[in-house]
């Protein structure tokens, strides 16, 4: 098939970005999209132009390296499924795509479609983790835990961390993201020592990072390729506002 | 140890005192709505309603709610106008293309219906409670000596131009509580699986009921059926 595409090209952090378009014909249905930019890359190359700079590792939807803006979608039109997974059978011969950056203060563009996540480190640094001494390690099952709770626990850890939710967030918020993570660990028994104080630090930390605050759109979880639930900010808000009134940490 | 004083510039917390002083106002909008319903009742249940609520604790009561009604609706913006500015700063380049998935047109108009809202306000108690914009309608008493309520209801909405007001006002109030009612559960933390449904079907519910509660007043007069 034959495809117009409308890429954001941006030399570095400072310069001036734009939209610019290149045609690609012969796209085969069966290439993944980040194939098709691939082999518009090799064409790019043989005419001496640069090639789009994207993010990519995996390339089976479970690394949250990957990421662009597909006609106004985090990760393109399909749910549950990351910018790698995505086919180009999802789209048709004379299509016009336009292929974005994630947008936020917090991630700045590097180049291209490539933007600096390291905002996500940061807010992870501040509390995604459980601190315990090291040793023999315990037995496996001397914890029991619920299997809804597994679960759940299960459920918020889906996410990869991609930056989808903030994409599509219309305040580019971090909400959903640290909500996962905080929530992951606060399913579990081994989260709750330092539950109160990892709400608190990790939220203040997303603040600092310059991400926007939640309106309830809802537009983080449909566009999340892990499907996590904005249940998940409601639990949140609730642990950070006990955090803030009952803990001494 | 973080002191509160940190903590309530999180927007969290910030999110808390706009959805704690949302659920208030509505909590306020029902009691005014079914003041106002009393214009069906008729004229004498709607003055002695206005006399009463004036005698609340000697005068003094009413004066405490207005207070406390101000101090709701101040710290409800500044926390919206905070809010609004740190989201703007987020997205400091927009896209090219946008297709919104969950979002609605409530949703992405909360600030500018809100301020709306806000303009219509000031104009109301300009009307209403203050006498300024029609002193004519205002300065009537009753029978009995009392504030003629009633007759400066039904002169107001005899007016084309107030009824298209106010039911404006009420289709963007509508629209503000369409997003902000069931928004405020979430922010306060009440979801899960069970009543998240329900919740949002009560929040659109409750918008429209007091949406077309208080336009029923003005359509009421409009139609001859209150006057
Ligand atoms: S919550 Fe979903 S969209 Fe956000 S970073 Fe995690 S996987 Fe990506
Ligand atoms: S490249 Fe790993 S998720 Fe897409």
């Amino acid at each position: 098939m034959r495809l117009r595409l409308h890429i954001w090209r941006q030399a570095g952090p400072d310069a001036q970005g734009m939209l610019k378009t290149y045609d690609l014909d012969n796209v085969s249905e069966h290439m993944s999209f980040l194939e098709m930019l691939d082999v518009l890359n090799e064409q790019l190359m043989e005419k001496g132009e640069e090639p789009v700079a994207f993010d990519h590792d995996c390339r089976e939807g479970i690394c949250g390296t990957c990421g662009m803006v597909i006609n106004g979608r985090p990760h393109g039109p399909l749910a549950r499924t990351t910018a790698c997974q995505l086919h180009m059978r999802t789209f048709k011969d004379g299509d016009e795509i336009y292929i974005e950056p994630w947008r936020a203060t917090a991630f700045p563009v590097v180049r291209d479609l490539v933007v600096d996540r390291s905002s996500f480190d940061r807010i992870i640094q501040k509390g995604g983790f459980i601190s315990v001494n090291t040793g023999n390690a315990q037995d496996g099952n001397a914890i029991p835990i619920s299997k809804t709770d597994a679960d759940r626990a299960m459920d918020a850890a889906a996410c990869i961390g991609c930056g989808a939710c903030v994409a599509a967030c219309p305040n580019a918020s971090a909400m959903l993201f640290t909500a996962a993570k905080i929530g992951h660990l606060a399913s579990l028994p081994q989260g709750q020592a330092e539950r109160f104080s990892r709400a608190t630090n990790m939220v203040l930390q997303m603040d600092a990072e310059g991400f926007g605050s939640c309106t309830n759109h809802y537009e983080c979880e449909a566009a999340c390729p892990k499907g996590i639930s904005a249940e998940w900010i409601a639990a949140m808000n609730r642990d950070f506002a006990k955090a803030a009134i009952t803990s001494r940490d | 140890m973080r002191t509160f004083g940190e903590l309530w510039r999180s927007t969290i917390l910030t999110k808390w005192v706009m959805a704690i002083t949302g659920v208030l106002i509505v909590l306020f909008l029902l009691g005014h709505l079914s003041g106002n319903l009393l214009v069906f009742v008729g004229e004498e249940a709607m003055n002695e309603y206005g006399v009463w609520l004036r005698s609340l604790g000697h005068g003094t009561l009413l004066w405490v709610v207005r207070l406390g009604l101000v101090a709701i609706f101040v710290l409800h913006i500044v926390s919206a106008i905070r809010l609004s500015a740190k989201n703007r700063a987020a997205r400091p380049v927009s896209y090219a293309r946008t297709e919104s998935r969950k979002s609605t047109v409530a949703s992405r108009t909360m600030l500018l219906s809100g301020l709306l809202i806000l303009a219509y306000g000031v104009y109301h108690l300009a009307h209403f409670t203050w006498g300024l914009t029609n002193p004519d309608f205002y300065n009537q008493t009753d029978a009995l000596g009392r504030h003629d309520v009633y007759h400066m209801v039904i002169a107001s909405f005899r007016e084309p131009l107030i009824v298209v007001t106010y039911l404006l006002a009420m289709v963007l109030t509508g629209l503000h509580l369409n997003h902000a009612i069931s928004s405020a559960m979430q922010t306060l933390g009440v979801s899960h699986p069970k009543y998240v449904t329900i919740i949002r079907r009560l929040g659109v519910g409750l918008s429209i009921a007091i949406a077309v509660g208080f336009s029923s007043v003005p359509l009421g007069v409009v139609a001859g059926i209150v006057k």
